[in-house]
C-alpha cells in the first residue's frame, strides 16, 4: 500500500541511495507543480518526504514546503546550513563528513560509500555511531562484490558488531542498518519503491523512485494531472518475487533499480545483493547473541542459523 | 512390451529433461509463413565458423554449470538445413571435443533439427544424416492438406505454397526415421482445416502430431466455438476409425483441463533460461524467443556473449519463475488450468512492461474450448474400450505422465 510520496525539489536533489546523481544544473521544480504533488500526497493521505539540492530555496518554496506535515533530506553538503538543523535525514557522500561534520544526536544520517572506502575506513564509523541516533550506510557499488569482497565484508562486520556490543553495555544504543535493523525486525521491510512509495520529478511526473528519473525520464508512472500508472505493480511487492518472498534477511534494500539493472527484473535481485544482505543478517545474529551474554535482550526474538547465503540457490526446497 | 492400448505423443528425448542449446545458425528462410513468430527474418545474418567455434568452446568450458544427463544440440534458422556445410563443421568439432575433453556429454547428445523440409533430399543433408544417423532428430513441418499448409507456409519471393516441395521428401523423411513427428501450428485462419489436416497427416504416415495454437493474440470472436467443433469432429474420426492405437494427436491428453494446486503445482511451463540459444553475432539468450528476430516490441534480452561469457543474474528471473508469480488471480483459480500453456519470450513480448512475469492470457478461450473437446474425446473413447473389454487393461497399464514442458 502507497504510504510516501518523496518529492525531488531540483534535478540535483541529492542522491539518498544506491545510484548516482550525475545531473548537476539546476532545474527546480516548478512551483505550480511542487503544490499539485503536495495536494496529492495530501488527499491519497501519503507522508511526504523533499529530497533538496544543494542551494537554498526562494522563500514561496519553503512557503509550500512548510504547509504540510513532512520529512527532509538533505545532503551534508547544502550551502542553506539552516537546513541542517531542519533536516531529518542527512546524506553524506564521502567519509569525510563522518570525522568532521558537526552532527546532531537525534537525527538520521546516510554514508553513500564504495566498498573499497568501507573496507579502508570502517574503524571510524565506531566513535560517529555513538554520536548519532542512526546511521545507514549504503554501499554503492554491491554489483561489483567479488568472493574476495565477501570475505572482507564479513570480517568487517564483524569488527563494527563487536563494537556494537560494546555500546550496549555501555548503555548506549546505536542504530546502523546493516547491523541492527535484522534485530529489530520481525518481517521484511526493504525499500518499498513502487509499492510503499514512488517519487515526484520536478518534471511533473511519478517515478518508481530518483535512480528510475536520472535513468530514463521516459521511465514514468504517471504525472500529477492524470495520477499513477504503474504497469504490472504487483512486481513490486513481497509477494510476487519468488526469491525474496522465500528470504529473511528482512533488513536488505531489496533496491528494485539495482534488481532491474542486474537482472532486467524488478522482483529479482542479483546474487550480490542477496550475498551482502545474508552476510549481515548472519553478523546480526552473531551480534544478538554477544549482547545476550550480557543480559536479557529482545527475547522475543530469534534469527535462525542457515546454511547458504543466496536464497537462490535453495530454490529447489521452496 | 506390450502395445499400448492408446497411443501418446513423444514426451522427447531423455523425457524433455537434457539440456538444450540451440544455435540460430541463420535468420533465413526460403518461406515467409504468415503465423511465423521470427518478424526480423533476414538474409545478412548466418553465423560464421569462428563465432560457432567460440561458443562451443564456452560452453564446453562450463561443464560444472551445465550438469544436465544429456544435451540436445539444436539448430534453428530461418531454414538451419540452408546452413548444413557450417552444421556439419559444428558437429564434427563438437563430437571431437566432447570425447577428447571426456565431457559428461559424449554419447549422450543429440543432434535436433526442425525443417520446413525444402531441401532434405540434397545431397549434403542426405550426407550429414547418413554420418550422424545415431545421434538424429528431425521433424518436418508441414501443415495437413495442401490448401491448409499453402494457406500460410508460402515461399517468400513467389508467394506460391510450399505443400508440393514438402511432401515429395516426406516418404524418404519417413524411411529415415519412421517415428518423426511433425509439428502443426493454428492460427485463426487454419481452424477450419484441423480436422482433414490431421487426418491427411496421418494418410502420409506421419504418427506423431504436435499440433498448437499459436500463443499470439490473433483469435477473433467464435473461433473457439469453431475451434471445438473440429477437435470434437476429429476426436469422432480418431476413435471411430481407430486411429488412437497407432497414431498420435497432441490436442487430446487424459491430463488436461484439471486445477492446479498452488503449492504442489506450481512450476513453470517453459523451459527458458534452462535452454541456451545463441545467434550469429555470438549473443546468448534464455531461448531463441527473446533473440530480436522473434520479438515484435520489445527488445531482446540476451544474456551475454561468446566473449564474456553468461550473465548469471539475467538469468535468475527465469530460474525462479513459477506458476503464481506471473499469474493473474483468475488462472490461479482456474478449474481447467492444466494443460494451458504459455511462451516465455510471447509473455515477455506481450506484457505491458519489460518483464517475463505477466502471462499472456491470448489463448484463454482457445484452451477452454480444447478442453471441453478433449473431455470429449476421452469420454467417448473410455466408452469404447469399455464396451470392448479394454478399458481395464488400459487404465493398469497407462504411464504415469508429467507436466510437459516446452
Amino acid at each position: 500500500m502507497l504510504q510516501y510520496l518523496i518529492i525531488l525539489l531540483d534535478d540535483t536533489s541529492t542522491s539518498y541511495c544506491h545510484y548516482e546523481n550525475p545531473k548537476k544544473d539546476a532545474g527546480l521544480i516548478p512551483l505550480n507543480i511542487l503544490k499539485a504533488g503536495i495536494r496529492f500526497g495530501m488527499v491519497e493521505n501519503l507522508m511526504i518526504q523533499f529530497v533538496y539540492p544543494d542551494y537554498e530555496l526562494p522563500g514561496e518554496y519553503k512557503e509550500a514546503i512548510e504547509s504540510i506535515d513532512h520529512s527532509k533530506i538533505v545532503s551534508s553538503l547544502c550551502n542553506d546550513k539552516s537546513l541542517a538543523d531542519e533536516a531529518d535525514v542527512i546524506v553524506f557522500h564521502d567519509w569525510s563528513g563522518i570525522s568532521y561534520a558537526m552532527t546532531f544526536p537525534d537525527k538520521s544520517y546516510v554514508l553513500r560509500t564504495t566498498k573499497a572506502k568501507l573496507f579502508e575506513r570502517y574503524l571510524f564509523l565506531k566513535e560517529f555511531l555513538s554520536k548519532v541516533a542512526r546511521l545507514n550506510i549504503v554501499i554503492t557499488d554491491i554489483e561489483t562484490f567479488d568472493d574476495g569482497d565477501y570475505e572482507q565484508y564479513k570480517l568487517i562486520l564483524h569488527t563494527l558488531s563487536e563494537n556494537i556490543e560494546k555500546m550496549y553495555v555501555d548503555g548506549l544504543a546505536p542504530q546502523l542498518n546493516l547491523l541492527t535493523d535484522r534485530i529489530m525486525l520481525k518481517e521484511m521491510n526493504n525499500c518499498g519503491a513502487g509499492d510503499t512509495n514512488i517519487t515526484l520529478a520536478p518534471n511533473g511526473k511519478f517515478y518508481i523512485c530518483h535512480a528510475f528519473y536520472i535513468e530514463n525520464e521516459d521511465d514514468c508512472i504517471g504525472d500529477v494531472k492524470r495520477g499513477l500508472d504503474i504497469k504490472n505493480k504487483q512486481l513490486y511487492k513481497l509477494k510476487y518475487s519468488p526469491i525474496c518472498s522465500h528470504c529473511d534477511a528482512y533488513q536488505c534494500k531489496r533496491c528494485v533499480w539495482l534488481n532491474r539493472k542486474t537482472t532486467l527484473e524488478v522482483n529479482t535481485p542479483s546474487h550480490e545483493q542477496c550475498v551482502v544482505a545474508h552476510l549481515e543478517r548472519n553478523s546480526s545474529c552473531e551480534l544478538l547473541k554477544s549482547i545476550r551474554k550480557h543480559g536479557k535482550f529482545l527475547p522475543e526474538t530469534e534469527i535462525q542459523e542457515i546454511d547458504y547465503l543466496d536464497p537462490f540457490d535453495k530454490r529447489k526446497e521452496w | 512390451m506390450e502395445k499400448e492400448a492408446i497411443k501418446k505423443n513423444d514426451t522427447g528425448w531423455k523425457n524433455g529433461m537434457a539440456k538444450n542449446i540451440t544455435f540460430i545458425v541463420t535468420k533465413d528462410c526460403q518461406l515467409a509463413c504468415k503465423y511465423c513468430y521470427l518478424v526480423g527474418k533476414n538474409e545478412k545474418e548466418r553465423m560464421s565458423w569462428e563465432v560457432a567455434k567460440m561458443a562451443i568452446d564456452y560452453i564446453l568450458d562450463q561443464e560444472d554449470d551445465m550438469q544436465e544427463e544429456s544435451v540436445v544440440w539444436d539448430f534453428i534458422g530461418g531454414e538451419p538445413f540452408l546452413e548444413i556445410e557450417l552444421i556439419d563443421k559444428i558437429c564434427d568439432y563438437l563430437k571431437i571435443e566432447m570425447f577428447q575433453r571426456n565431457h559428461h556429454w559424449f554419447n549422450s547428445y543429440r543432434f535436433s533439427f526442425s525443417t520446413n523440409g525444402i531441401n532434405y533430399d540434397s545431397e549434403k543433408v542426405q550426407e550429414f544424416i547418413r554420418k550422424n544417423r545415431d545421434h538424429l532428430s528431425i521433424g518436418i513441418t508441414i501443415d495437413g492438406t495442401e490448401v491448409k499448409h499453402d494457406l500460410n507456409r508460402i515461399y517468400k519471393v513467389t508467394g506460391k505454397g510450399s505443400y508440393k516441395s514438402v511432401v515429395r521428401n516426406i516418404p524418404l523423411w519417413l524411411e529415415q526415421f519412421p517415428y518423426g513427428g511433425t509439428k502443426v501450428t493454428i492460427s485463426s485462419p487454419d481452424i477450419p482445416y484441423i480436422k482433414e489436416s490431421v487426418l491427411h497427416l496421418y494418410s502420409l504416415g506421419i504418427k506423431e502430431i504436435n499440433i498448437n495454437v499459436v500463443f499470439e493474440n490473433v483469435w477473433k470472436e467464435g473461433d473457439d466455438k469453431l475451434f471445438e467443433e473440429q477437435l470434437m469432429s476429429l476426436a469422432d474420426a480418431i476413435i471411430d476409425e481407430g486411429y488412437y492405437k497407432d497414431y498420435a494427436c497432441s490436442f487430446y491428453s487424459e491430463n488436461i483441463g484439471k486445477p492446479l494446486d498452488p503449492i504442489l503445482e506450481n512450476t513453470n511451463w517453459c523451459g527458458a533460461g534452462r535452454m541456451l540459444a545463441v545467434d550469429a553475432n555470438g549473443i546468448f539468450y534464455p531461448c531463441t524467443r527473446f533473440a530480436q528476430y522473434s520479438l515484435r516490441d520489445k527488445k531482446a534480452w540476451t544474456i551475454g556473449n561468446v566473449n564474456d561469457g553468461i550473465d548469471k543474474n539475467r538469468l535468475r528471473p527465469f530460474l525462479v519463475l513459477d506458476r503464481l508469480s506471473q499469474s493473474k488471480q483468475e488462472c490461479i483459480d482456474c478449474e481447467i488450468a492444466s494443460g494451458c500453456a504459455w511462451c516465455q519470450g510471447e509473455n515477455y513480448d506481450a506484457a505491458e512492461s519489460n518483464t517475463i512475469f505477466q502471462r499472456s492470457t491470448a489463448i484463454c478461450k482457445m484452451h477452454k474450448a480444447r478442453v471441453r473437446a478433449n473431455n470429449y474425446y476421452w469420454n467417448k473413447l473410455y466408452r469404447k474400450l469399455e464396451l470392448e473389454g479394454q478399458r481395464e487393461e488400459y487404465e493398469k497399464n497407462k504411464k504415469e505422465v508429467k507436466q510437459e514442458i516446452c
